[in-house]
């Protein structure tokens, strides 16, 4: 055990963040990021906390991912969500899944309660129904926000990718307790005017998070289907499993993805160490971190706030 | 450039009484997937042919023939990737489909998208014309019955899931005369699993994964535990690092066995050329064929 132990990094969404949004961004994760550090310094698993910390994000209107999800073309709300432990490399996701405020316990419960890893769309919600989990219309999951923005990329002229990049991020965690278990989670409403049934990164093992106590954890963001090609976060992770750092390793693969197929994004991740980084190739990415009671904080390339965290 | 196939029907305690027929299988769809490569065809038109053989066969569980989930219902899955570009189509829980490796492949080509789902990806199938077949042409008499079976006593049992249950997905990877690779896996997934259960197969990454700079993989086995190690770019990752294809896959399926206890089956082949099919279960039903040998 190291004395940078426990840690705890979040990212609110990798891309561009309009000014008007940007300080309910940062504010969002550092909330979200106390959280997750209070349960850790209290002897919480790493697994607790990056699933309390997501759950915060997902309540959190300004963020894409349960309450203030973009929408599919339809004008729905479809929800994908992983989470997986670096101690057993036991993991639960769900993709498509619908009316339910919070698809990262959903996920946690998949991991937890099911001999499967992995539940889609209906199945999803039927599960989430046998656990006893609230059913919730899905205009409590719409923000104006999110309308806004569908309705505007309705328009034939539209091109939604470039539109999605950043302005509601997806939202994950990663985080290493004090007795070095690693662990992930992330979760998303998916892409702007996305197919129904569209399932991206997020859900997808190695691509949207991974976990392993022998090397580290990564959650991801960005541009899904080029995060997925390259299955992101297995890959810095391999980075990492031959010597790199948490921040070489994050950077090499982010060049991969943007070299090899023009894609932007970012990562939160950490070594069982306790080292750790958040690193993005996109202009902006709304990520805090917490360790040895400090709360590093920012937003746009180079920036690296800090302040104490009481 | 010379062009390689390798398929499989599945790595499981393949009972004798299946064995000839899955044997049988699995040297057609090679020499259909090959047939394509000796014409010239690429590896994504290869892999997709010998995929739709195996599907089209009541004997393997994917497409005709595949298992049935809780409810009795059939939900498919399936993974297409192309080396070259990393261009990748998949569909997860998808119903009433026969060739759900050939709706892959549109997902690919037609959206701007990686993978579907569910309803969305049947929507999908409609909106392109593929006609959806009704459920009781692509469930067996078998399968209905072992889903009887099981119904009965399903307790969820992981222990069993390794060694007794069938895992009889299909892939196929290939090396095309221009150098290319490229994978294809497709399932029904496990017997009387839940509804919408998702296993590796559609996966990028776990099920299967192409890149001309390491080569093509496809696996098959225990679904969950392939999920956890990301088996098909664990094995690539080893290529990378210089082993041999045949060292890869040992030794990611003897750490896949190590550290969550899950056996299974993966082929391999690099854009050299070489191949390999290999598995920690009991049996795994495969075929290659190189340079008209098979």
């Amino acid at each position: 055990m190291t004395d940078l132990l426990p840690v705890v990094v979040v990212h609110g969404g990798a891309g561009f963040i309009p000014k008007e949004r940007l300080q309910l961004s940062i504010s969002g994760v550092c909330a979200a990021v106390r959280t997750g550090h209070a349960i850790l310094k209290g002897g919480g698993s790493s697994m607790d906390a990056v699933v309390e910390t997501v759950i915060q994000l997902e309540n959190n209107p300004a963020f894409n991912a349960g309450c203030g999800s973009v929408l599919n073309v339809k004008g729905e709300v479809e929800m994908d969500a992983i989470v997986m432990d670096g101690k057993t490399l036991a993991s639960g996701a769900v993709s498509a899944v619908r009316n339910i405020a919070n698809p990262i316990q959903l996920a946690r419960l998949v991991m937890d309660k099911t001999s499967h890893a992995c539940l889609t769309a209906e199945g999803a919600n039927q599960f989430a129904r046998s656990m006893g989990i609230e059913e919730v219309p899905q205009e409590s999951l719409i923000t104006e926000y999110s309308r806004m923005r569908w309705r505007k990329n309705l328009a034939p002229d539209a091109n939604p990718v470039e539109s999605q990049m950043g302005k509601a991020g997806t939202v994950g965690a990663v985080a290493v307790d004090l007795e070095g278990n690693v662990a992930c989670a992330t979760s998303t409403g998916g892409m702007l005017n996305k197919m129904e049934g569209r399932v991206g990164d997020t859900p997808i093992i190695g691509s949207g998070g991974y976990a392993d106590n022998q090397s580290g954890a990564v959650s991801t963001t960005g541009h899904g289907e080029t995060i997925m090609k390259i299955t992101l976060a297995r890959l810095i992770l391999f980075h990492m499993e031959q010597g790199r750092s948490v921040e070489d390793a994050s950077d090499l693969g982010l060049a991969c993805m943007q070299s090899r197929l023009g894609g932007l994004g970012g990562v939160v991740t950490v070594d069982p160490q306790g080292h750790w980084a958040a690193r993005f190739s996109s202009k902006q990415m709304s990520w805090a971190a917490a360790q040895r009671d400090i709360m590093h904080y920012g937003l746009y390339t180079g920036e690296h706030f800090t302040q104490s965290i009481n | 450039m010379s062009a390689v196939l390798v398929v499989h029907g599945g790595a499981w305690a393949i009972p004798d009484e299946l064995a000839k027929a899955s044997v049988d299988g699995v040297k057609t769809a090679a020499c259909e997937g090959f047939s394509v490569l000796k014409r010239g065809g690429s590896a994504v038109d290869a892999v997709e042919v010998a995929v739709r053989a195996l599907e089209d066969n009541t004997v393997f569980d994917a497409g005709h023939g595949a298992v049935l989930n809780k409810d009795g219902e059939v939900e498919l899955d399936a993974i297409i990737m192309d080396g070259r570009t990393l261009a990748t189509g998949a569909v997860s829980s998808v119903k009433n489909i026969a060739n759900p490796v050939s709706l892959a492949r549109a997902v690919m080509e037609k959206t701007s998208h990686v993978m579907l789902t569910s309803q969305g990806a049947n929507l999908f199938a409609e909106s392109i014309g593929i006609s959806t077949v009704p459920t009781e042409t692509l469930v067996t008499e078998y399968e209905r019955r072992e889903w009887e079976k099981h119904k009965n006593y399903m307790t969820g049992v992981i222990e069993d899931f390794n060694t007794q249950w069938a895992h009889d997905t299909v892939g196929a990877v290939a090396l095309d005369s221009a150098g290319n690779v490229a994978c294809a896996t497709s399932t029904g997934g496990i017997r009387n699993k839940m509804v919408g259960r998702v296993g590796d197969s559609p996966i990028i990454g776990c099920g299967g994964y192409a890149d001309n700079f390491s080569g093509a993989v496809s696996c098959t086995g225990h679904g969950e535990s392939i999920l956890k190690v990301t088996l098909a770019r664990l094995i690539l990752s080893k290529i990378e690092q210089g082993k041999s294809v045949t060292e890869a896959s040992q030794m990611s399926l003897q750490h896949m066995g190590n550290r969550v206890k899950g056996a299974g089956g993966a082929i391999v082949v690099s854009p050299s050329g070489h191949w390999a099919a290999t598995f920690t279960t009991e049996r795994m039903a495969w075929a290659a064929v190189e340079q008209d040998v098979l």
